[in-house]
């Protein structure tokens, strides 16, 4: 059993969920608040890593974090190294990648809250902001759970950005999956074996945890 | 305190053109279901979109002091409303469904308006008081889905009149699921408690009787259009013919 990948991509996936949740909380509070062209666009960019293959994103994300570009040439004279093949660039394409798993929960759990009780606390005097945090969180709290659960267990789980931006360091870049295919490669099928289950029972119980979370909800709006 | 409103557009199936003077301390919005009563309320508050919208409330106006020398007196002028964000209009509201906040208690309800206040009175009496007149305390620590629908109603009540600095008051159908017994018992404290910190009332019923027993100011709508507007025995003398018609 790999231990240090395995404890490389618990950490990707806690560092990856957190960031996440504090950049698709804000997005996805525009993209529920309303309607137009703007956020119909902003949504499908959102969504484009669910269709694109994790190759695409990877040689997107090599790119344009590399010397070639502004970006790129902006990051190395800040941190004086590319962040291609480390932790943190690995953070970044995680995150991008797993962007969509993050925003769509919340969309769906602002665009839940009752419209009523939104307008209802704006005309009793509660600013945007204030209906936001005393009406809007409060009621959509099971989304952030489900946010995080996915965007952990997809962050878990992926394998083409992370080959493509992080290639294969042991102890730096190589996650549990890069390792199964490492292990795969040497024709090492009992430890592919022993690796993988560790990632199939991450990945139950993370999904038991959203199912489990959605079933207490039926339950509370019925009693 | 007076109002002026007129509000136009299609809401809707119904072409909404109402133009309204709310100068009494209670007014009531009198009309069928469906006659654009609630749309009015909704206009004032902000959150009816699609209506062009002039709202202005008669009121002290502050005159800024003007850094190189005094600024003109304050003065009583006309405030615009139409333009302002729903919680920047000084309105407090009561809305037909009840809305209450299923995440909080019943004083944490009352108390909203109050907890979000940018500048809130030093003390939260309003809150007690309100829940006095709505005789909640009580209730105080149960959440909404433990309360009947009476009891919801007069927390949905208390929330609105708890609202520090409002300067109109705005009730839908506020005695909805309320017995006659507990309305008759509650309505001379709701009537003093505007008159008594000079905040004036409009509500909105389709119940005739109300209307009367109110005895307010009463504006006739229907079909998106005030069709009369005077003391509630002329404005419902027609309607109360009708009804006994209908009876007989």
């Amino acid at each position: 059993m790999d231990f240090p990948a395995l404890g490389l991509t618990i950490r990707l996936a806690s560092v990856t969920t957190l960031v996440l949740l504090v950049v698709a909380t804000p997005l996805a509070a525009w993209i529920s608040s309303g309607r137009g062209w703007g956020r119909r666009v902003v949504q499908a960019i959102v969504a484009l890593p669910l269709v694109l293959p994790p190759t695409v994103l990877g040689f997107y994300l090599l790119v344009g974090l590399g010397p070639s570009t502004a970006v790129g040439r902006m990051v190395i004279a800040l941190l004086g190294h590319p962040l291609a093949f480390t932790f943190w660039g690995l953070v970044v394409g995680s995150a991008v990648y797993s962007l969509p798993f993050a925003v769509q929960p919340l969309v769906a759990g602002f665009a839940g809250v009752d419209r009523g009780l939104v307008e209802t606390a704006g005309m009793l005097g509660a600013s945007p902001f204030a209906v936001f945090r005393r009406v809007v969180l409060p009621l959509s709290r099971i989304s952030f759970v489900t946010a995080a659960v996915l965007t952990f267990a997809h962050t878990v789980g992926e394998f083409g950005v992370v080959l493509m931006v992080g290639g294969d360091i042991p102890g730096v870049t190589r996650t549990l999956s890069i390792s199964i295919f490492d292990q795969v490669q040497e024709a090492n099928y009992a430890g592919a074996n022993r690796t993988a289950v560790w990632l199939v029972a991450l990945s139950f119980v993370a999904l038991l945890i959203v199912y489990a979370r959605g079933g207490m909800r039926r339950g509370a709006e019925v009693g | 305190m007076h109002h002026r409103l007129a509000v136009r557009g299609d809401v809707g199936a119904l072409r909404l053109d109402v133009a309204l003077e709310l100068g009494a301390a209670w007014t009531v919005l009198f009309g069928p279901s469906g006659c654009g009563k609630t749309s009015v309320l909704r206009a004032m508050g902000g959150v009816l979109p699609g209506v062009v919208i002039e709202f202005a409330r008669r009121a002290v106006v502050e005159t800024r002091v003007r850094k190189s020398g005094p600024g003109a007196p304050d003065g009583v002028g006309w405030v615009e409303l139409g333009a302002k964000a729903p919680d920047c209009r000084g309105l407090a509201y009561a809305p037909q469904s009840g809305a209450l906040f299923p995440h909080l208690s019943v004083r944490d309800n009352v108390g909203f308006a109050y907890s979000v206040c940018a500048d809130p009175p030093r003390e939260a009496t309003i809150v007690d008081e309100a829940l006095s007149l709505f005789k909640l305390h009580a209730l105080c620590e149960r959440m909404p889905r433990q309360l009947s629908g009476g009891e919801r109603q007069r927390v949905n009540l208390a929330r609105a009149f708890a609202t520090p600095h409002a300067c109109l008051l705005m009730l839908d159908e506020p005695f909805a699921g309320l017995d006659r017994g507990l309305r008759d018992e509650l309505l001379p404290g709701m009537v003093e408690w505007g008159r008594g910190r000079g905040v004036p009332v409009v509500s909105v019923t389709h119940d005739v009787d109300e209307a009367l027993l109110l005895g307010a100011e009463t504006v006739r709508m229907e079909g998106g259009k005030v069709v009369a507007q005077g003391a509630a025995r002329d404005v419902l003398a027609e309607e109360r013919v009708r009804m006994l018609r209908n009876l007989g």
